[in-house]
């Protein structure tokens, strides 16, 4: 099988390209399910998938849940999955601070409870989670008072995002040796209905205009969620395939870290958008070519059934 | 002098050459924060300074990117600090000139939706824009939000009580390509005193770029429009005739050098020495148009050369 090339999978190719892999890494926004419904044939898919012996796992960007909310969220929907099996960059970011970066001390925190639990998990204190509004004048702003334990500034997806927390967040990192890391760059959340709700990387673009600085991500396409999973299941990168619905994300990751690729389009990117990645000429958008595509992760089932 | 030479000197100078300047000159454009004041003190010798280059005829503005206040709330300010003779027309803020650019620029039909404070809303509702009403429904979601009909542009300011909700709207309302995406100002932050700053518009509107994916159209310096705004106000003003006197390279230096201006930095406010000279040794000539053509400490150092001029005079 050749790389790179968007071929529609469908007929024999499905069941060869599934012989060729022993892992499976989905995508979860767009893939298996939208906003809180499943993808029609998605949770037969999985569930087959490990009958047939496959490892399955989940790789993804939105930081609003802990593995185990996954898990249970997973569950309700029937699929087989255990906590173990899902990353997400919550939990990620987590192991980032405190395995790469070796964190000593606090986190401010722009990012939701989920986030604080997995931090928490690791041993990880933060500060700032929650609803901050601005009170008394800017001068008082400019001052805010800093928590000298305050090591690193985490951002991720922020309903509660305000000018306050953008105030203290620029605040702290105006010290150098303050660290700054993010979740993750997407631009809007999916939802249902059409409706644009802006992502974490906006948030993360604020805080990066305000304190002149860019910060570390640990999301896709970045291959750290990939290593993570590598680290802890023995999997060969030749062996894996990556699903996913987002071009420059989901399939960059895959080409990134050396894995087959598979396009679904119940998400977000499209067929169109490939083949102009493919025919641009330019070598640095290939990798948002994926090997293969189908319109829904439900067209894997024959092969499986069969 | 440098500036008439075409090469961007950032020249410190004084004495005779600042008098040869206030002789050459006749349109004086002055950014305030960190020139003429720092919050509520004014820069010792400025309003000397400003009230002397007005008594002696010469045109003086203001142009600021703060979109905070309203103009009859600078002129009380003016005042307060002693800079006695500046009047209302001579007043250019980001928040006025973006309610005449939506006014006589595009000459919107329908709500504009403003992430901004009161003086920006105030502006726009003197110009007769109207905007979307603030609503204060703190159990609305993006998910059960109403949104606004016939929002015909978003405009971005400096808003402290920025809500995520604000920003979804926002990109919302972007989604329509006839919607038009404006923005007070970039500046990323904001100097308060003390070495101080705070989280400028530039932050929040890079955020809405990013949700939107659009690029928004700025109004404030380093755009021409408020030197367009000026022009048109006083009936033509010729370039050559110009100085404009700033702190910040990004933004008043740029500005006057997109504006064919000779320019000036006062080393009271945010930008060093150091960092113009940094630029004029860059190999990007895009930097170039950071340099100024001269710099002075302060805008105080103008005063010996009124005091010389007097002398000759008498």
């Amino acid at each position: 099988m050749s790389r790179s090339k968007c071929t529609l999978l469908s007929g024999a190719l499905v069941e060869q390209l599934l012989d060729s892999v022993d892992s499976v890494l989905f995508d979860c926004d767009g893939v298996i399910w939208r906003g809180d419904q499943a993808i029609t044939g998605a949770s037969e898919v999985i569930n087959l998938l490990k009958e047939h012996g496959k490892k399955v796992f989940f790789v993804t960007n939105n930081s609003t849940k802990t593995r185990k909310m996954y898990a249970d969220k997973m569950s309700s929907l029937g699929f087989n999955v255990t906590a173990d099996e899902v990353f997400g960059t919550a939990y990620c970011c987590a192991v980032f601070l405190k395995t790469v970066c070796r964190l000593e001390g606090k986190v401010y925190l722009m990012g939701s409870n989920a986030m604080k639990q997995e931090l928490e998990a690791v041993g990880v204190q933060q500060v700032g989670v929650g609803p901050d509004h601005v009170s008394g004048q800017p001068i008082d702003w400019a001052n805010v008072p800093l928590d000298p334990e305050v090591k690193a500034v985490v951002v991720g997806f922020d309903e509660h995002f305000s000018y306050m927390k953008l105030n203290r967040a620029m605040q702290y990192l105006v010290q150098k040796d303050c660290l700054f890391v993010g979740t993750n760059r997407d631009t809007r959340l999916p939802l249902e209905g059409g409706k644009a709700v802006p992502g974490t990387g906006c948030l993360l673009q604020a805080v990066e205009t305000a304190a002149q600085r860019q910060a570390q991500t640990v999301g896709k396409p970045n291959h750290f969620m990939f290593d993570c999973l590598a680290a802890q299941f023995g999997v060969e990168r030749e062996r894996c395939l990556m699903v996913g619905d987002r071009l420059d994300t989901d399939i960059l990751l895959g080409s990134n870290c050396g894995l087959k690729t598979l396009l679904t389009l119940t998400g977000v990117s499209t067929v169109a958008e490939a083949e102009a990645h493919r025919d641009s000429g330019s070598a640095e958008r290939q990798g948002m070519v994926p090997d293969y595509y189908v319109e829904s992760i439900a067209d894997l089932l024959p092969a499986l059934q069969g | 002098m440098a500036g008439a030479f075409g090469f961007k000197g950032c020249q410190k100078i004084r004495g005779a050459q600042i008098r040869g300047l206030l002789e050459a000159k006749d349109f004086f454009l002055f950014d305030c924060d960190g020139v003429i004041w720092h919050g509520e003190n004014a820069i010792t010798g400025a309003a000397k300074v400003v009230n002397a280059l007005i008594r002696r005829g010469k045109n003086v503005v203001f142009v600021t990117n703060n979109s905070t206040r309203p103009r009859e709330n600078y002129v009380s300010k003016f005042t307060r600090l002693g800079f006695t003779d500046v009047m209302l027309d001579q007043i250019f803020s980001s928040s006025y000139c973006s309610a005449l650019y939506l006014r006589d620029v595009v000459k919107v039909r329908g709500q504009v939706f403003v992430i901004g404070c009161e003086g920006l809303r105030m502006e726009l509702l003197e110009a007769g824009i109207p905007c979307v009403e603030e609503t204060d429904d703190t159990d609305a979601t993006i998910y059960n939000c109403a949104l606004a009909p016939d929002v015909k542009a978003v405009l971005v300011g400096h808003d402290d009580k920025l809500t995520f909700l604000k920003l979804a709207k926002a990109s919302c309302y972007l989604r329509d390509p006839e919607c038009l995406f404006l923005a007070t100002d970039n500046d990323p932050w904001h100097p308060l005193s003390g070495g101080r700053i705070l989280p400028g518009s530039g932050s929040l509107t890079a955020a809405l770029e990013v949700a939107s994916g659009r690029k928004a159209t700025v109004i404030g310096k380093p755009s021409r429009f408020m030197f367009e705004c000026i022009s048109s106000q006083f009936r033509g003003v010729d370039p050559g005739q110009c100085l404009m006197v700033g702190d910040r390279l990004e933004t008043d230096m740029l500005f006057g050098s997109n504006c064919g201006l000779d320019t000036m930095l006062t080393l009271t406010g945010v930008s060093q020495i150091e960092e113009a000279q940094e630029y004029r040794k860059s190999d990007l000539t895009t930097n170039h148009s950071y340099v100024p053509d001269y710099v002075v400490d302060t805008i105080a150092d103008f005063l010996p050369a009124f005091e010389e001029i007097e002398e000759q005079n008498d």
